[in-house]
């Protein structure tokens, strides 16, 4: 007798902040249904800008929308908030913004790629790949004095200068990377395990990445060349050559998989530490904020008055702000924030169907979600539940790739 | 074409279809780059709420590419509410995107407009959306469940309204929170 089975994911994992669950209709091992329910918990963090914070405070609760990505999103508010109330930002500001935002990608990626061997049973992996991605939290930590939530952006510029001495750090950690991407690309690229566990997993076609609308190295990974920091211009970018990194630039093609999603990121690694080096080389001198008076600088934006759209290429994809000022309302009249992940859980459904369960913990990871899979889940057979942990699932996942590893 | 430069429709181009349909239209922009200033620009099209479905329609048919797109963000202006859809178009070139944004106003009497998930599907998210946070009825969507708030949030209140309709409680909370401390 045929059982439909469904299997609920979620709704909260303990190591990745965000709540969300996956509700997967499966048949034997196969999955053939994807429900995606992300009402599990919502922070109000537009509702607190729009009616209880002024600007300044928005950009520090801005900050804190993601604990990973901390710089995307204050500077997406600040564009759009410089766009209405026409601050003119220094040109050594547009530089040091550069370098915060490749720095925070070089972390975020390498905090991805620790995940992803986690996620498929690879621990040592994982361990190495953190220890690697240290190197970067020292910098970050001696450049912001933080490692994360580094409230270095302010409107009309930047609050800390990297300065010659602490550029000689960023040099140095750049060199650093240099050597270990060679080994990090041998272990990631070459491994047979995690080929096996990765090539022709989790497929999203070309055509499903433009029309779900995916952002960032998600929708790069399926052959579309796009990467806000490419194709829209802000901050000092214009001054950079960056182009969209596609899998075929190493391997010559393009699957669309895990695998082309892993190629992505490492490349883009590589791609952050040519940036930064450009930029350190050709820094322009002078201030590094517009105004330095808050009481003033606030005066200006509640005497403004219109609307405008940012985007900024965050680690995980394309982030839009848009904002809306009134004159002589200080909060922000309208704010609306779209992370990467908003937009990429929607190819959860087509890189899900027709895997594995044992697949799913690595599927959901690709997109580097600020949200993933398991913290426990019911199984529901004809009406009757039973509950199983994160560990089994877990373990589902090693035994698959031990079992391939024979 | 990928990669190429030029051959892809500007923001110009786009302005000047829209305008010979009859929609007004305006442009945004700000410089960016220090070395190589180029400005960013948001093409802004003001769309009637009968015309709306259609002009989606004339959008995908127009465009040379498939429009990327981001967000629908939405205000309540106080007797009505404004929908903005924003979309990207020219994508893949170096430093030929632009935004292209819908401007759609409802009147607070008759907060109504279609879906276009058949159009667009990766409107649905957004979609969903709109209906909990602002209490836009969007007619004809194919999934209509909640979207960020959870199944047991108050019927009749909405996050995003600045009438009665909005939240009250939390501010309330907040005021009690703010006496204590």
């Amino acid at each position: 007798m045929k059982h439909d089975y469904e299997i609920a994911v979620g709704p909260i994992h303990p190591a990745l902040k965000e709540p969300i669950l996956l509700r997967l209709t499966i048949d034997g091992e196969e999955i053939v249904d994807v429900d995606v329910i992300a009402s599990q918990n919502h922070r109000g963090i537009e509702w607190i800008g729009m009616n209880r914070n002024n600007p300044i405070q928005s950009l520090y609760l801005a900050e804190r929308v993601c604990g990973i990505c901390n710089f995307c999103h204050p500077s997406n508010l600040v564009m759009a908030i410089e766009e209405i109330a026409d601050i003119e930002v220094p040109e050594r500001a547009q530089y040091i913004r550069v370098i915060q935002g490749e720095l925070e990608r070089i972390h975020s990626h390498l905090l991805w790629a620790g995940v992803a061997a986690h996620e498929i049973g690879f621990d040592s992996l994982l361990h190495y790949t953190w220890m690697v991605r240290e190197k970067v939290m020292d910098v970050l930590e001696a450049v912001n004095g933080n490692r994360v939530t580094k409230a270095i952006i302010m409107y009309g510029g930047v609050r800390r200068d990297i300065d010659e001495e602490k550029a000689k750090l960023v040099r140095k950690m750049c060199s650093y990377y240099r050597e270990a991407f060679n080994k990090l690309a041998k272990l990631f690229l070459e491994d047979d395990t995690i080929k096996k566990r990765t090539r022709e997993i989790g497929i999203l076609k070309y055509e499903d990445a433009l029309k779900l609308a995916a952002a960032g190295p998600t929708t790069r990974a399926s052959g579309v060349k796009k990467d806000v920091r490419q194709d829209f211009p802000y901050f000092a970018y214009p001054d950079f050559d960056v182009h969209a990194i596609t899998p075929d630039e190493l391997l010559g093609y393009t699957v669309g998989d895990v695998y082309d999603r892993i190629v992505v990121r490492l490349l883009e690694v590589k791609q952050s530490l040519e940036i930064i080096e450009e930029a350190l080389n050709n820094m322009p001198s002078g201030d590094i904020i517009a105004e330095k008076k808050l009481v003033k600088l606030m005066a200006k934006i509640k005497a403004s008055e219109g609307e405008a759209v940012a985007r900024y290429e965050a680690p995980r994809g394309e982030d839009i702000h848009y904002v809306m000022l009134k004159q002589g309302y200080e909060p922000l009249y309208s704010w609306k924030i779209r992370a990467p992940t908003y937009i990429n859980i929607l190819s959860w459904r087509p890189m899900l169907l027709g895997y594995q369960i044992a697949d799913i913990p690595i599927i959901a990871a690709s997109i580097d979600p600020c949200l993933s899979c398991t913290n426990r889940f019911a199984v529901v057979k004809d009406g009757e539940e039973k509950i199983i942990n994160a560990d089994y699932f877990h373990r589902l996942s090693i035994e698959k790739t031990r079992r391939l590893k024979k | 074409m990928a990669g190429g430069g030029g051959e892809k429709m500007n923001v110009d181009e786009a302005k000047q279809k829209f305008e010979e349909a009859g929609y007004e239209t305006w442009v945004t922009e700000r410089i960016a780059g220090v070395r190589n200033k180029v400005a960013r620009k948001t093409l802004w099209i003001r769309v009637q709420k009968d015309k709306f479905r259609e002009t989606m329609q004339f959008f995908k048919d127009m465009a040379d590419q498939y429009p990327h797109f981001s967000i629908i963000s939405c205000t309540d202006l106080g007797s009505n509410v404004e929908l903005n859809y924003h979309f990207a178009l020219g994508y893949g070139s170096h430093l030929e995107e632009y935004v292209v944004t819908f401007k759609v106003s409802l009147p607070k009497d008759d907060l109504e407009i279609d879906s276009i998930a058949d159009i667009f599907p990766a409107v649905i998210y957004s979609e969903r959306e709109i209906q909990e946070m602002m209490g836009v009825i969007v007619k004809n969507i194919p999934d209509g469940r909640h979207m960020f708030l959870t199944k047991d949030f108050p019927s009749g209140v909405y996050p995003w309204r600045r009438d009665e309709a909005g939240v009250k409680e939390t501010n309330k909370l907040y005021e009690r929170w703010k006496d204590e401390a």
